[in-house]
């Protein structure tokens, strides 16, 4: 049961924080499908990390990796900010583009790695057994893992931001008014880059932390398995709301977790099911969780559209 | 040369061209950083494909394999392109193909069922998966994005365990065809020996005439007409009249029997087996995004681009892999998809060149012309 | 040398093809109300961009206070003291009045917000202009005349001198009407200056110290408005004598062909419903109006009538059949026609020919598809011809021209083609004249009077006074999803019109 609850938090850690991401990037008015890809860039970037810096201070090595999993997110987010912002193009598109774009450039840049410090070596994985260590503290057998404090101070920090800050109230307008926004001198394409840039640092925090959940390896060829998209899903059970993301986060982090603990559950055990069918589980949940809340949404009134100044 | 610029097929070639140099571009240069000693010689394996081989007879059977893999990635871009042009991004023809690959297998190994009845099961089994992304979508208002990928992975799951009990017993992989029921290959119609190889089937004609009757349906016919009008302008269509949410439904269900179509097509070639352990869904569903983009999401430009993308992954197969990895393939077809974001853009500057061009030409007329610019200018100014 | 707030002097801007502004001059005097007015498309969205700053003039100068000024941007504008509440309110819905109001000059401490300090600012500036709206109410749940308000108040909350209304009468009851004009006339009284955008004569009339007026691109002149009349304003608008004045023969009204009874519709905004127990008739040979303030349940009206919104309860009768079930598709068939109140969002597919929306009702009859299942090409371009010939739809391309590429007018006449080639028995229209300028909305009326004579039922839903006191033979009012009185448009003046429109009269009907 400690297991249970241990991998659920850390699975809502993840989903928590690629939703905020999609959250903030959807109030700024660009929907960003480009989680996935993104957080396979983040965890790109922490691996890297923690494969380069040789510190033994636990502190450093955190510091280092989220700092690392943060730039390479946003890095990749830009993409994603130029061709939607700039040059308005179709928002699935490009965000599908750069899913299937993450997972290919991980894989490719990882083996070229790989190959370098070890002629024998083809695979796209990478291993980082001892900084793992560094980032969970053990309570009584319960793995307390530093993102899940992150993603709690991630929850307060992005509700205050949005619904505090000047700089929230403005990022919002770009997403439910654009028009509005830019006539009282709010400049929408810079909110917007900033909605996706900040986006990307939290999708590459997700990523870090989905690679750190529950291995100490990481095969770059099998991305993220489609957690952007439950990370989307939960974004809208939460209504775009932080708060209420993430009591969606838990709900879909616990049925996530089950597929990696349902063997230590004698109820679940007896039930004697394919392992599949926890696997699949998350998927369905979201997708019955979808079929009820979609109808009445409170999503950003002008997401999706890209703007464009001499339409006003 | 300025009209032939402003027709909109024309420009669609064009920016399908750039994109294509500028993904190789960006590939050679990935290449090149990760070892510029053999970074020319594979991009151009790459690009050469079944060329690398000297000896015509090889060339010309891994050509058929290229070809014989083209098929179902175009029955997957049509189906993207399909949905599309009805407004609908179908990102779950990946998992519509892997139910279809899961039916035909599943029919043809447990039930011992002849080829056709199994591809029909595959359209069908596609089917079911896409009309249920566009009931959720018609009655529930579910982003079809998100819905289509949940579904992937579900798709995924289910086939997994369900082929499992038609797999070999040593090896993750499903039964041979050839040797556990015959009579579920495709027939091949004397295609295998005109390409010296025995996967090219039926399902290239019939692919090719899919491809034509997709654009047939969408330009020349009744439903194509009404099915762009819901893409394109839905509230118009109901004002029409139009039974929207059964076009919609229809239109994923349509889309999702495409790529069922499409993986029975290869895996009653025999070409492929099932791996019942896989962990991520196979590419085909998600190439089909790019072939249908860079085929300018026009059914005959599919052809073509299909062919281009199949071609450049199994190029990939022939990098030095001492350096590279095969997957460059995936990420130039990756970069392609980003680029043809940009068509858009492309497009609208070849169309704001050519009429910058024709204002000067106007201009140089103005002294005659004055009276005509007059007029025009009655047409006043506000938006 | 006079006092002027702002002027702009020979104003130049061309696009490809057209001189938006050819040479105009436009100057505003400290502390008075000066109208700007012209035709849809006479250029004055075009010159307000260019005080904005959204466009650079080819030609000319802006000056403030006498000092030229260069204005490159919307914030130079606000820089310069100037603002502007547009014809479509720019107001995030979600958003309170004083997040609306603060937004873009926000107090703020670290990044955090300060309200406290602006809430007390707002509830003065309301004071002081007796400009009332609660601060703290969401801008989706107040009134639209609130929703005006605010736009004030954030111009007087960014201390602007300058002031333009864009069409600021267009969404507002006749008493809103008057209450803001005393609001305009407070402001100026203060030392504001006022640039008030209008094709309203009356209004202007009523306000305005100085009106200068834009035609086809061109400055016409200034006049004082002491000095002038209605009928000298409205020639030098449109460049020749209008006829107000819709000429018809009095109406010969037959069978009953529409009746509705009891109908009660849904809204989508607010639990309540949007239209409630409304029961009426159209008979043959005459024009029936719905007339009423935007918003009090004519759009959900239609939309019940017409099929696009189902009822919650109620029977509509056409021609003796009950077609309260029935598809839309059905009812078209049945002798309905409706041109929409939105030609963009439901009257066009704006991606299609022209060809192919002038058979977008009718694109599955047999003359247009053959028993396979494909167009008949060939039939579809000579019935689209036709119409195009017959309604002068004037296009670049003929039929094959894309829909978005035509103008707003001849979009609307390919709908009114559509729609009266049908041959319908009942012919709905709603707003049909609505962003038209002057000669094509005199076509309109006479292609609904030619319906009316030729034995046709019209109901015509409109907003705009002078149509609904001039085109129909009967006027019902609407308010609150009810109708609430009917009027007959020979007998009856503005005023009681727009007491009924209001709410602040009514009477049982059972028309």
């Amino acid at each position: 049961m400690l297991l249970l609850l241990q991998y659920t938090l850390i699975f809502t850690s993840v989903l928590v924080l690629v939703a905020l991401g999609g959250c903030i990037s959807e109030h700024s008015g660009v929907i960003n499908l480009g989680l996935e890809g993104i957080m396979v860039m983040g965890a790109l970037g922490g691996a890297l990390m923690m494969r380069a810096f040789g510190t033994e201070s636990a502190l450093l090595m955190v510091l280092a990796v989220i700092l690392s999993a943060v730039v390479f997110g946003m890095a990749y987010s830009a993409l994603l900010g130029v061709a939607c912002i700039n040059f308005k193009a179709d928002q699935t598109l490009v965000g599908t583009a750069l899913n299937l774009l993450g997972t290919a450039a991980a894989t490719v840049l990882v083996k070229a790695i790989n190959t370098a410090s070890n002629p024998d070596n083809h695979s796209s994985e990478i291993e980082y057994v001892r900084a793992r260590k560094m980032f969970i503290v053990n309570i009584n057998g319960f793995e307390f893992n530093w993102f899940m404090l992150i993603a709690v101070l991630a929850v307060i920090g992005v509700a205050i931001m949005l619904y505090k800050t000047r700089f929230g109230l403005r990022l919002m307008a770009c997403g439910e008014h654009p028009q509005a926004a830019d006539s009282v001198g709010i400049n929408v394409y810079k909110m917007r880059w900033a909605g996706v840039l900040l986006s990307g640092a939290l999708g590459g925090l997700g990523g870090i932390c989905y690679i750190l959940a529950g291995v100490s390896l990481w095969k770059f060829e099998n991305g993220v398995a489609g957690f952007g998209f439950l990370a989307l899903a939960v974004m809208i059970f939460g209504q775009w709301n932080p708060v209420r993301i993430s009591l969606a986060a838990l709900l879909f982090g616990l049925f996530r977790a089950l597929s990696n603990t349902y063997v230590g559950i004698p109820f679940l055990v007896s039930l004697n099911l394919p392992s599949n069918v926890y696997n699949m589980m998350p998927y369905i949940v979201s997708l019955v969780v979808l079929a009820f809340t979609s109808k009445t949404s409170r999503a950003p009134k002008a997401e999706g559209i890209p703007y464009d100044k001499s339409t006003r | 040369m300025k009209k032939l610029l402003k027709n909109s097929g024309v420009q669609a070639f064009i920016a399908s061209i750039i994109c294509i140099i500028l993904g190789l571009l960006i590939g050679y240069i990935v290449l090149l950083f990760i070892n510029p000693e053999g970074a020319t010689e594979s991009i151009l394996n790459v690009i050469k494909n079944f060329f690398t081989f000297n000896r015509p007879k090889t060339q010309l059977k891994n050509f058929g394999n290229t070809l014989a893999k083209t098929m179902p990635l175009l029955m997957c871009s049509l189906s993207i392109l399909f949905a599309y042009k009805v407004g609908l991004f179908n990102i779950g023809t990946a998992g519509q193909y892997v139910a279809g690959a899961c039916a035909s297998l599943y029919a043809a190994l447990a039930w011992g069922w002849g080829w056709l009845p199994c591809m029909l099961f595959a359209i069908v089994a596609g089917a079911l998966l896409g009309a249920i992304v566009g009931f959720l979508k018609a009655y529930c208002n579910v982003n079809e994005v998100i819905s289509g990928i949940m579904l992937n992975w579900i798709a995924l799951y289910l086939t997994n365990t369900l082929l499992s009990s038609v797999k070999e017993v040593a090896s993750p992989y499903t039964l041979t065809l050839k040797n556990e029921n015959p009579s579920a290959l495709l027939p091949k119609a004397g295609l295998n020996e005109l390409f010296n190889n025995d996967y090219i089937t039926i399902a290239v004609p019939m692919a090719l005439i899919i491809a034509i009757a997709v654009h047939i349906l969408l330009t020349c016919t009744k439903l194509g007409y009404e099915l762009k009008a819901t893409g394109s302008n839905k509230n118009a269509a109901k004002y029409a009249g139009m039974a929207e949410n059964r076009n919609i439904i229809l239109t994923l269900a349509i889309a999702g029997g495409l790529a069922g179509l499409g993986a029975a097509m290869i895996f009653q070639s025999g070409y492929f087996r099932w791996e019942c352990t896989q962990s991520s869904v196979p590419g085909m569903g998600f190439n089909g995004i790019a072939a249908a983009f860079l085929g300018g999401l026009n059914p005959i430009g599919s052809i073509f681009a299909s062919f281009f993308i199949q071609h450049i992954t199994d190029g990939g197969q022939y990098v030095n892999t001492n350096f590279y990895s095969s997957q460059i393939s995936d990420l130039i077809s990756s970069v392609i998809i980003y680029l043809c974001g940009f068509v858009l853009f492309i497009k609208l500057t070849m169309t704001k060149m050519v009429s910058r061009r024709e204002e000067k030409a106007a201009q140089k007329q103005k002294t005659q012309g004055q009276k005509t610019q007059e007029q025009k200018t009655q047409e006043g100014g506000d938006k | 040398m006079e006092e002027y707030a702002i002027e702009m002097l020979h104003i130049t801007k061309r696009f490809p093809g057209i001189i938006a502004n050819d040479d105009i001059t436009l100057q505003l005097r400290k502390g008075e109300i000066h109208a700007l007015l012209g035709e849809n498309g006479a250029g004055k969205s075009t010159l307000m961009s260019v005080l904005f700053g959204l466009y650079q003039p080819e030609e000319g100068i802006i000056k403030k206070d006498g000092k030229a000024v260069k204005v490159n941007n919307p914030n130079d504008a606000n820089a310069l003291g100037i603002g502007m509440v547009h014809q479509h309110f720019k107001l995030v819905e979600c958003f309170t009045v004083l997040d609306n109001i603060i937004m873009g000059v926000e107090p703020t401490h670290l990044g955090f917000l300060q309200k406290g300090e602006a809430r007390q600012k707002v509830k003065m500036l309301s004071e002081k202009y007796g400009l009332y709206v609660d601060p703290d109410a969401r801008i989706e749940d107040i009134t639209v005349g609130m929703q005006q308000r605010t736009e004030i108040l954030k111009m007087l909350y960014r201390d602007n001198e300058i002031l333009i209304f864009d069409e600021p009468t267009a969404v507002l009851t006749p008493q809103e009407i008057s209450e803001l004009m005393q609001i305009m006339k407070n402001l100026a009284a203060e030392g504001k200056s006022i640039l008030f955008i209008s094709h309203k004569l009356n209004e202007i009339m009523e306000v305005a110290d100085r009106c200068s007026v834009l035609r086809k691109g061109k400055y016409i002149g200034t006049v004082n408005t002491a000095d002038t009349t209605i009928e000298e304003l409205s020639a030098m608008m449109v460049g020749r004598n209008v006829n107000f004045h819709v000429e018809k023969k009095p109406s010969v009204p037959g069978d009953v062909i529409l009746d509705i009874e009891h109908m009660t519709v849904a809204s989508k905004v607010h639990k309540n419903n949007a239209v409630k127990d409304v029961s009426l008739k159209v008979r043959a040979g005459e024009i029936v109006c719905i007339a009423g303030i935007d918003g009090n349940g004519q759009s959900e009206f239609v939309y019940g009538l017409s099929g696009l919104e189902p009822l919650v309860s109620g029977k509509i009768t056409l021609d003796g059949k009950d077609i309260t079930k029935t598809s839309i598709r059905q009812k078209s068939l049945l002798g309905m026609s409706h041109i929409p109140e939105d030609r963009h969002k439901h009257g066009l597919v704006l991606d299609y020919t022209l060809e192919d929306n002038m058979i977008l009702q009718t694109y599955f009859k047999p003359e247009f598809t053959n028993k396979a299942g494909f167009l008949r090409r060939k039939n579809i371009r000579e019935y689209a011809n036709r119409l195009i010939e017959q309604y002068d739809v004037r296009s670049g391309q003929g039929p094959i021209t894309i829909t978005r590429s035509m103008s707003g007018g001849n979009q609307q006449k390919a709908i009114i083609a559509r729609e009266i080639d049908k041959q319908p028995d009942l012919l709905i229209a709603v707003q049909p004249t609505r962003g038209l300028d002057v000669g094509a909305i005199e076509y309109i009326h006479k292609q609904l009077v030619a319906q009316r004579d030729a034995g046709k039922a019209v109901l015509l839903v409109s907003l705009e006074l002078d149509e609904v006191m001039d085109v129909p033979d009967r006027i019902l009012v609407m308010y609150e999803g009810e109708i609430v009185g009917e009027l007959d448009p020979k007998t009856t003046t503005q005023e009681e019109l727009g007491l009924y429109m209001a709410g602040a009269k009514r009477m049982e009907v059972t028309a």
